[in-house]
């Protein structure tokens, strides 16, 4: 008895010690890492004046407009107005218009590629192999490209403006959806199609009356948590000119006018906000709509 | 059945076969309403047919001037502009995480139960969880100047509210008996906390955290475009003049580069798990 209990305690030492040795390495290898990755990014360098907390606070006062109580409603030739601040604000109203518009002619572009390519790599509908590796790499190939990269390539062939930017969102949004589309694909009840199958019909017949039925709402959901997305992005794109209200970001940096900076950013996260709720709406009644079939 | 049978069905529910002409021709018109709506957009902003066609001969160009891919002769100074973009994406999100755990706590449900507290501040975080790090890098490296300072807190910053979100949902996810245990043994919070609490929220968090790392080091290359060094800085220089055989090779190489620490990050996570 006392010998195993011995054995026992041996073990345990054993298990205790070698766990201890490996949080200790762990440790050891994150502080390293992150006293490397503070040195390597500057963070506290002393020649552009250490002190990053003092340089944020400054900073923040330089974004926060001068806003006055007494003037807040009046219109933009007083100084620290409401209209003041936000004195271009048609102008952005139209450019936000066009990010919206920017990303929704890239999802429905790239959702119409992603359905044609996810019945095209979907083991249970596409029997040619050699399609589905072609189709899955090029997907796995896009998806691994990063967005801005493709967008600062593309401003440079297709000139600054919106267009290269929704060819960036429609590409990047066609390699995510194709994936998840493929794998709704291969989630469907085989049953429908089997039926389908004994009573004579072809392939096409089988994915209209067999898989559309079972998958649309769930593409449908997929899509728009992506318009979502793909709106903030393309919000981004505009920085490199690629048109919407990112260009408009770009031109309060130029001029140093941080507290439109702060405007303009206020109104993409409403704008963000706003199509988000909506898309969660019709999201949560498509599930819906789908569980009760 | 028999075809009497399906008479009979039919008859019983017309529209479970077909739909009313009405119905279709309804569902006809919205399509088309659509698809009018999607091209008077596309017009709008220029995305046409002859738009598409004057850029298409151009991006042929740049492409066949990728093949093959050439370092240029600066291989070594592609490899330290990679390990910058790590260090920011490293840094940034450690700094995110040191942000967003207090963030978390005071947004978890079990700890402030004040229904309207924690509706409005969820709501705040999921306001700010929208703005990509790229709209935060560009004015945090107009206002610190160029270098890595901006970049860092540009992806801290875009982080914090996500993984705020995340660090909360995993504590209201506790499982409350160890907890209940604990404190009925007469523990004293800080026990409580160390021993109920942490072995239950520290793997998921340590695994919600490696993976905004991954991501952080996917979308590290946006911050150098705006003059936050690191890969993006030697990207966009080169598209600028057009070397593109030099950016077909640093694409590949930082691709690869994100497989890996994705690679290591998922064997990290999977060990936690």
């Amino acid at each position: 008895m006392t010998a195993a209990v011995e054995v026992f305690e041996q073990e345990r030492r054993r298990v205790l010690r070698r766990r201890r040795a490996e949080a200790l390495i762990g440790l050891l290898a994150f502080s390293a890492l992150l006293a490397l990755a503070f040195q390597r990014s500057e963070f506290f360098s002393a020649d552009i004046g250490g002190d990053p907390l003092g340089r944020i606070g400054e900073f923040l006062a330089r974004m926060v407009p001068d806003l006055k109580a007494e003037a807040l409603l009046e219109d933009r030739q007083a100084r620290g107005s409401l209209a003041w601040w936000y004195y271009d604000l048609p102008l952005w109203l139209r450019t936000g218009w066009q990010t919206v518009e920017m990303a929704l002619i890239a999802t429905t572009a790239g959702a119409a590629a992603a359905c044609f390519a996810g019945f095209a790599c979907a083991r249970n509908l596409m029997p040619l192999a050699p399609v589905r590796f072609v189709v899955r790499r090029t997907l796995e190939l896009i998806r691994t490209l990063p967005d801005l990269i493709v967008a600062l390539i593309l401003v440079a062939a297709f000139g600054v403006g919106p267009l290269a930017g929704v060819i960036t969102l429609a590409l990047s949004t066609f390699g995510s959806l194709g994936k998840l589309f493929a794998e709704v694909n291969e989630e469907v009840d085989p049953r429908p199609l089997e039926a389908l199958e004994a009573s004579g019909a072809g392939l096409a017949r089988k994915i209209r009356y067999g898989v559309l039925p079972q998958v649309l709402p769930n593409y449908a959901s997929y899509a728009l948590l992506r318009l979502e997305g793909n709106v903030a992005a393309a919000a981004a794109l505009g920085i490199v000119g690629a048109g919407g209200i990112g260009v408009e970001l770009q031109r309060a940096i130029t001029y140093t006018e941080f507290d439109t900076y702060l405007a303009i950013l206020l109104l993409i996260v409403a704008m963000i906000f706003l199509i988000d709720i909506g898309s969660e709406q019709i999201r949560h009644r498509l599930i819906g709509l789908g569980a009760k079939r | 059945m028999t075809p009497a049978d399906m008479d009979q069905a039919l008859e019983l529910s017309p529209r479970a076969v077909r739909p009313s002409w009405r119905d279709r021709v309804l569902r006809g018109l919205i399509g088309a309403l659509a698809l009018a709506a999607l091209i008077a957009m596309a017009v709008d902003v220029g995305v046409t047919p002859t738009a598409l066609a004057a850029g298409s001969g151009k991006l042929a160009t740049f492409l066949r001037a990728m093949i093959p891919p050439n370092a240029g002769g600066e291989l070594v100074r592609i490899v330290r502009a990679l390990g910058e973009t790590f260090a920011m994406a490293f840094a940034g999100t450690v700094l995110a995480a040191v942000a967003a755990l207090p963030l978390g706590v005071f947004g978890a449900k079990s700890v402030v139960p004040q229904p309207l507290l924690h509706f409005g501040f969820r709501r705040v975080l999921d306001m700010f969880r929208g703005v990509p790090a790229l709209v935060w890098a560009l004015i945090f490296v107009a206002a610190f100047g160029l270098g890595p300072f901006g970049g860092v807190l540009a992806l801290a910053i875009a982080d914090v509210p996500g993984l705020a979100k995340l660090y909360a949902e995993a504590i209201e996810n506790c499982d409350e008996k160890p907890l209940e245990g604990l404190r009925s043994a007469g523990a004293a919070p800080p026990v409580v906390l160390r021993y109920g609490l942490l072995p239950q929220v520290a793997p998921l968090m340590a695994s919600q955290t490696l993976f905004f790392l991954e991501s952080n080091f996917r979308n590290a290359a946006v911050l150098g475009i705006v003059g936050a060094g690191g890969i993006g800085f030697e990207l966009e220089e080169r598209i600028r003049i057009f070397a593109f055989d030099e950016v077909a090779f640093i694409v590949l190489l930082y691709v690869v580069c994100v497989a890996v620490l994705d690679t290591i990050s998922q064997r990290l996570r999977a060990r936690l798990a």
